[in-house]
């Protein structure tokens, strides 16, 4: 009997492949490629401007307000798109299924509207 | 064609009480954004009455049949029922006593309670979970709830660091246990407890590695949830910089509903393993925590820390309840042939029902106990304390009889039933589960299970000797009274005493419990 991974090989050689060549590229570049090394080039390069400031900045935690609300949508649509194309089929169960999960959803965004977290500044 | 799941209103009763924790929950979350009382108190009445109602539902179910539920994904029977009620019990007490300790700190806000509600609610469903993503959603429901609860008070480095602790171990535990059901899902293709029981001894015979790597991971990542020694580090830091009534809740609550899954998941597991290795392990595992929790609690003067490492020796107790469940038959494990087809657990059924009784008995004792305990610690500790080291000091407790007679008297009924002296109820507690371990044929581990309590009494009393017989110091700061800690403080001193000495009609309701759905 065939084994159930066969099939799979291809793949396997792909990622063979790949690793093959993520380390022997950088590996051949560093050996045969000419180098010269002077200060000018040792800086980081943002764009052709000469650097300014450092790169550790800190983030307003506001950001992550933001993504995290993202994703709680985003994750929404992705249950909401595959219940829509199937609407019919799941009739009043995914329905009224999808109510509940959405009801939560829209609670949590009343709660962080009054909270204050859409409003950018403040 | 689709085939969509036929949902009667029969199966929902196992999410009601889990539906009603919920509800509660976000009537919270808008009460905090909508209303603007300067007086927060009322919140935590919402939370007691929906944990009371939650508790009353989940009662009801406890006297229903056992069976399977929404397509086996979960079961609805008399252990996972008790369990549901000891967690709202629980919740409840633990939010009276947040109300006078956030109410001191200014820090009363609804999330902390509506967040209590949401980690009662997956304590619930995952006592009642019968498929390892169900299981772990619910694990996980209730471990970000207890995760941003730990670090609810912001204020300070200990807060932070427990937080921080508890999310990336916990974390780390959760992935240990879906790797092991995806190991095991990969051995027989199912995740169902139910069909996993029915398929493993069929999947030994070809993949048995797997089986057992399988199995090491989902008993490792309960070890965590569970605070097992060796799994137990992160304990003492988590409990002591969680704020008290979180520790409490902690304590009883994620610790219960660990428990309860652990038993119903390793029922189903064990089937077709050699025997011995579920037994050894699980021997191994209830050593370790009962010998270790009771050494590493006595040199702790921190009277949390100590509290933590004694929590820990209590989860050593139910783990040797546990074990008992997984002795192997002599007679059959002696008949070569049938090893590996041996289910030890029809064997000794009435066993079984003895020890599923002592868990849950147990546990309702170690939950008012141990709500008692840490609420007479959060009575006590003092928010300008929160920066100094020696905040939970056993100088502390120094003259409690003096300064709080009422509080002193608690304090020490909690702490002889936490050293299982009668006629506190950890005394029974701790008789039911060690005589179903010597019915089980565990008569060594039991007896070193009894050695390490006596062991565990010397740090306990030592508590009762600084509240009775030691000065107060002359700075002692006057401590903070709020009916809602009086009011959790009493009752948790009066089930306490009152358990223990009539446990009556409580233990009678609990030997229906010996009903556990495929044990």
């Amino acid at each position: 009997m065939e084994h159930p991974l066969t099939q799979y090989l291809p793949i396997a050689v792909v990622f063979g492949l790949a690793g093959v060549m993520a380390v022997a590229i950088p590996f051949l570049a560093g050996v045969l490629g000419p180098r010269t090394r002077t200060v000018m080039k040792g800086e980081a390069f943002e764009g052709g401007n000469a650097p300014m400031g450092s790169a550790r900045q800190r983030f307003a935690v506001k950001f992550y307000v933001v993504a995290l609300l993202f994703i709680v949508f985003d994750i929404e649509a992705v249950f909401l798109y595959p219940w829509a194309v199937n609407f019919r089929a799941l009739g009043w169960f995914g329905y009224a299924t999808m109510l509940v999960f959405a009801a939560t959803l829209v609670v949590g965004l009343v709660y962080v509207w009054k909270k204050g977290a859409l409003d950018w500044e403040s | 064609m689709l085939n969509t799941p036929t949902v009667t209103m029969f199966d929902l009763h196992v999410v009601l009480p889990a539906a009603a924790l919920v509800f509660g929950a976000i009537v919270l979350m808008l009460s905090e954004v909508f209303l603007s009382s300067p007086n927060r108190t009322y919140m935590a009445v919402i939370a007691l009455v929906t944990s009371g109602i939650a508790g009353v539902v989940a009662l009801n179910n406890a006297f229903e049949p056992a069976r399977l539920v929404l397509q086996g994904f979960a079961v609805i029977d008399p252990f996972s029922s008790f369990m549901t009620v000891m967690v709202c019990l629980g919740t409840g007490l633990a939010s009276l006593l947040a109300a006078g300790f956030l109410k001191h700190r200014n820090a009363e806000r609804g999330e902390f309670y509506a967040l209590m509600l949401f980690a009662a609610a997956g304590m619930s469903l995952l006592a009642a979970s019968n498929e390892f993503i169900t299981l772990f959603i619910n694990l996980e429901v209730l471990s970000v709830a207890t995760y941003a609860l730990t670090a609810f008070l912001r204020r300070g480095p200990r807060p932070a660091e427990a937080g921080f602790k508890y999310f990336i171990l916990g974390a780390f535990a959760g992935a240990l246990l879906l790797y092991g059901a995806a190991l095991l899902y990969g051995a027989t293709g199912t995740t169902r407890l139910s069909d996993l029981a029915t398929l493993l001894p069929g999947a030994m015979a070809t993949r048995g590695g797997l089986v057992y790597a399988g199995f090491g991971l989902v008993l490792a990542g309960f070890a965590f949830k569970v605070a097992a020694v060796p799994f137990h580090m992160w304990t003492p830091d988590v409990y002591e910089g969680a704020p008290t009534p979180v520790t409490a809740l902690m304590s009883v609550g994620v610790k219960a509903a660990a428990i309860v899954a652990m038993v119903r998941t390793f029922l189903a597991l064990v089937n077709g393993l050699d025997p011995q290795v579920p037994f050894i392990l699980f021997s191994l595992l209830a050593l370790l925590t009962m010998v270790g929790g009771n050494l590493l609690a006595m040199p702790q003067r921190n009277v949390k820390r100590m509290l933590a490492y004694s929590s820990i020796a209590h989860a050593g107790y139910l783990l040797l309840g546990v074990t008992a469940l997984f002795v192997p038959d002599a007679a059959r494990s002696s008949d070569a042939g049938g090893v590996l087809s041996a289910t030890p657990l029809l064997a000794n059924a009435a066993v079984n029902a003895s020890v599923y009784k002592g868990i849950l008995f147990y546990l309702l004792g170690y939950t008012v106990t141990s709500i008692g305990a840490f609420g007479t610690l959060a009575a006590i500790e003092r928010r300008e304390d929160e920066t100094r080291s020696n905040t939970w000091d056993l100088e502390r407790l120094a003259g409690l009889a003096q300064r709080q007679p009422g509080w002193a008297a608690a304090m020490a009924a909690f702490m002889l039933s936490l050293a299982g002296v009668p006629p506190m109820v950890g005394f029974l507690g701790k008789l039911y589960i060690f005589s179903a371990a010597v019915d089980a044929g565990l008569i060594w581990l039991a007896v070193v299970g009894v050695l390490s309590s006596v062991a565990g009494t010397y740090y306990y009393l030592r508590v009762v000797v600084y509240m009775f017989m030691r000065p107060a110091a002359a700075d002692a700061p006057a401590t903070f009274r709020h009916w809602t800690t009086e009011v959790a403080l009493v009752v948790s001193a009066v089930a306490t005493v009152a358990l223990g000495i009539v446990p009556g009609p409580i233990a009678e309701w609990l030997s229906r419990a010996g009903m556990v759905f495929g044990g």
